[in-house]
């Protein structure tokens, strides 16, 4: 095969003594982007070795390219949405394809720059501790363009995915170490450094190209009910929250979309269905607490609307089901995502100074996920410690 | 009849098992006794090359514990001491002189102090593995029971009341020697199968397993029988070398027989071969055939032991110590173009990414499935979770185990439940792992850190 050969020409260079040695990692990368790699169990063919000779096929490439087309979907119907949304609100005669291409314009940069800062660092720190490059950002990357608003500054965006690469993986030692989830340490840098930018009811909708006049802005559901406003009587009604044509993030408003991605991941078992659960009986628990107390407008607006608003769906796939950052025992997964979607429910009833509550409730557990799990195995360590006490009664 | 239902697992199913056939091999060619085949000897040679040695002549001891003796399955000549880096022991290589002349043992011993002894001088005391740390007891050491398993649930498995048949009488003696000085003698047999005279052995207490692989493990069964405290030790015997005691005992020579399957997808006729412990593999691969390896795949490998936990050995080395089976599976050392993308229904997984896991899911097996070394993938960091939890049959937190381990915490290891495992326990997590962690040799590493802590 060609490009076989191709690879095996190039490859004395990048292994140890060539001329691009320094270049190994980066060349490994995509060596295995293209294919899988030849290594057998044991390292190497004849070697002495004791343990599993089989391997199971899947590995974490597959893993999270699974994701990534998991993804599609809500991207797919994003690009085309950020379209309908600059149509809509400038009054402008584009058609289906037209708004698709607007939007995909608008998408186009904002996933270029998070991939190239993002996978740059990657790449760096990879070539600089002499190790494979991770496909944890592929994902990642992505993740992050698609819950960020449309008129987001690409520098803006750059320093957050800079940031969330850096201080939120790398430190800890890359893909698989980290404790937060790096697309919402991104979101919430982003969230906190620029709240301008990232707020309010002027980012969400993009202008066209050569716009000069004035920016027209478009209110998210979750921003009119921090304010105080209602949502009915307009047009956030369950129809289109659920199909996603509102204004919002740029890929997170169809909850029709995220679903399609949700099935993918649990019909493959790459998402745990149990996260998934919790996530959605914790925010349902918690609105319909809210409803039977029903003290101002937000706290009567049915529970329901709650999983169709802002970024829950998305979070609850997405993000909440992140295998590093969540809990790792399957009863800790079970209050890891009820906590979750109960404190995201909480933090935008009872804070409107953080409408989008999902982001926040989701790094909070990230936190606090090796406690759950600590608890959970605590209670296996207290058992087993019982059991020696027993036998050491009986033999005594 | 109680039957244990194991519902966590999974019986990986290759192609390839060994069909009820047995040959009996002619005791010629080398035979080999390998100090790599135990756990944490350090041997002390009793041999040079060129000595006549009878089968139970001691060819080296273990410097740490004088109980361990490890004896010529045969008798003839020492032919090679092999050594490797360090001047590390490898193995012992003993010529057959095709007459197997044994050693006369004493056979009238009636106290356990005397069966102790006998077993000792004769290498019959190095088949026992005491847990936790699968190692070979001490001379007075005292098991809270004795564990042993008649049912190989791993890939490729075989069938051990079969390989049993014929040596009932061998058996039972040798059940009664555990029995006198270890005490409790548990045996697990497969539930719903005809066990033979395997249900009818006296002086122990008999189990029945069933359910998908690791339920044959001793792991799982003393785990359901009666699991290990801290500080007490259990005992565990491959079922063949029962027979192997008690053959001794009947006769007053030591003839460690073997029977031992050769298996798997490559092998010609895959059938049973009767010869000896520390058999010549090369002896067994000439009594078949192989299929003719289709591109990519160029070579096979040779695995003592099941492919999960097994040893891979060179195509001139010698079965190991406690092997039943050979496992013959093609090398996986070819590209597999956008391995990571393809549908692919050939390629066993547990995860539904591939359509063969689909497949699966919806019990249409694909009988053609592909099953080679190959490690389909990069080593990463532990990543994905809950692939663990639904292959171990056991109450431990697998994932939390194993870092506990990397990270070498002795109390957290003890705490999280390392004495109730061994390596083979978790190789189904080594098998699943998205990782490709080598799991198996992290739990050994954390079972030597505490041996060596406690000095044993």
């Amino acid at each position: 095969m060609i490009l076989r050969d191709f690879f095996d020409k190039l490859k004395p260079n990048f292994s140890k003594g060539g001329r691009f040695e320094k270049l190994s990692s980066t060349f490994e990368a995509f060596e295995s982007f293209a294919f899988t790699p030849n290594t057998v169990t044991g390292g190497k063919v004849g070697a002495a070795y004791k343990g599993s000779h089989i391997r199971d096929a899947v590995d974490l490439k597959r893993t999270i390219i699974t994701v990534v087309i998991a993804l599609l979907p809500a991207l797919l119907f994003g690009m085309w949405n950020i379209g309908h949304q600059t149509a809509t609100y400038y009054g402008l005669d584009w058609g289906f394809w037209h708004q698709w291409w607007f939007g995909f314009l608008r998408m186009l940069p904002i996933i270029v720059v998070c991939y190239i800062v993002g996978l740059g660092i990657e790449f760096l720190f990879a070539e600089i501790r002499h190790e494979e490059v991770s496909e944890g950002f592929i994902g990642t990357g992505l993740i992050i363009s698609m819950i960020v608003p449309v008129t987001v500054p690409l520098w803006q965006l750059a320093l957050a995915v800079a940031f969330a690469v850096v201080i939120g993986k790398e430190v800890f030692g890359g893909s698989g170490y980290n404790f937060l989830n790096p697309a919402l340490v991104a979101r919430a840098f982003l969230f906190f450094s620029y709240p301008s930018h990232m707020s309010g009811d002027s980012v969400w909708v993009a202008a066209p190209f050569h716009f000069t006049g004035d920016v027209v802005t478009g209110a998210t559901p979750l921003g009119l009910l921090s304010g105080g406003a209602s949502i009915y009587n307009s047009q956030f009604t369950i129809h289109n929250l659920f199909i996603g044509t509102i204004p919002g993030s740029t890929c997170e408003t169809s909850v029709i979309a995220i679903l399609l991605g949700a099935l993918l991941l649990l019909a493959t078992g790459i998402a745990s269905w149990r996260i998934m659960l919790s996530v959605v009986l914790g925010g349902g628990l918690m609105g319909l607490l809210f409803n039977a107390i029903g003290a101002n407008e937000y706290m009567q607006v049915p529970f329901y609307y709650h999983f169709l608003m802002g970024g829950f769906a998305f979070g609850c796939v997405f993000m909440a089901t992140d295998p590093v950052t969540a809990a790792q025992t399957n009863c800790g997964k079970w209050i890891y995502g009820f906590l979750i979607g109960a404190f995201a429910v909480l933090l935008r009833v009872l804070n409107p100074a953080y409408p989008e509550g999902m982001m926040l409730a989701i790094l909070l557990m990230n936190c606090f996920s090796p406690l759950i799990d600590h608890c959970v195995v605590a209670r296996n360590i207290k058992r087993r410690q019982k059991r020696w006490a027993t036998a050491e009664r009986r033999t005594a | 009849m109680n039957t244990t239902i194991i519902k966590e697992g999974l019986d990986i199913c290759i192609p390839g098992t060994a069909e009820r056939r047995v040959s009996d091999m002619r005791l010629t060619g080398c035979f080999a006794v390998k100090p790599t085949d135990y756990v944490g000897i350090k041997p002390r040679l009793l041999v040079a090359e060129g000595d006549p040695v009878l089968a139970g002549t001691p060819l080296f001891e273990d410097k740490g514990n004088a109980a361990a003796r490890f004896t010529s399955p045969v008798s003839g000549t020492v032919k090679a001491v092999v050594r490797g880096d360090k001047r590390a022991l490898l193995s012992v290589v003993v010529e057959a002189d095709n007459e197997q002349k044994s050693i006369q043992f004493s056979t009238s011993a009636s106290t356990a102090d005397k069966l102790r002894k006998t077993m000792i001088e004769s290498g019959l005391w190095t088949m026992l593995r005491q847990r936790p740390f699968g190692i070979i007891p001490q001379a007075d050491a005292k098991p809270k029971a004795v564990f042993i398993s008649a049912f190989d649930s791993s890939p490729l498995p075989v069938d051990i009341p079969f390989m049993l048949d014929g040596r009932e009488q061998d058996f039972q003696a040798g059940i009664d020697i555990l029995h006198t000085i270890a005490g409790t003698v548990h045996l697990s047999l497969q539930g719903g199968k005809d066990n033979g005279f395997l249900e009818k052995v006296q002086n122990v207490e008999i189990h029945h397993f069933q359910g998908p692989h690791p339920a044959g493990l001793t792991g799982t069964q003393i785990a359901r029988i009666d699991p290990i405290n801290k500080g007490e030790t259990v005992w565990t015997i491959n079922a063949q070398d029962v027979a192997t005691i008690g053959q001794l005992f009947n006769t007053g020579h030591y003839c460690p027989q073997r029977m031992v399957a050769l298996c798997g997808p490559v092998v010609g006729n895959p059938q049973y071969y009767r010869t000896l412990s520390g058999a010549s593999v090369a002896e067994l691969t000439k009594q078949t055939t192989f299929k003719e390896l289709h591109e990519p795949l160029s070579d096979f490998r040779l695995i003592s032991g099941n492919v999960l936990s097994g040893t891979a050995i060179a195509k001139d080395g010698f079965i190991s110590a406690e092997c039943d089976k050979v496992s013959v599976i093609p090398e996986g050392n070819y590209y597999d173009f956008m391995g990571w993308l393809r549908p692919n229904f050939r390629k066993f997984s547990l995860s539904r990414t591939f359509l063969s896991g689909v497949l699966s899911k919806f019990k249409i097996q694909n009988s053609k499935l592909d099953f080679d070394t190959c490690k389909h993938g990069s080593d990463r960091p532990l990543f994905v979770t809950g692939e663990f939890e639904k292959l171990v049959p056991l109450d431990i937190y697998p994932m939390q185990l194993i870092k506990a381990c990397i990270v070498g915490d002795i109390e957290l290891m003890e705490n999280l439940g390392i004495y109730e495992v061994e390596p083979e326990d978790l190789a189904l997590c080594e098998f699943a792992d998205t990782s490709k962690t080598e799991i198996q040799a992290i739990i050994r590493n954390g079972l030597e850190k505490i041996r060596k802590e406690l000095g044993l």
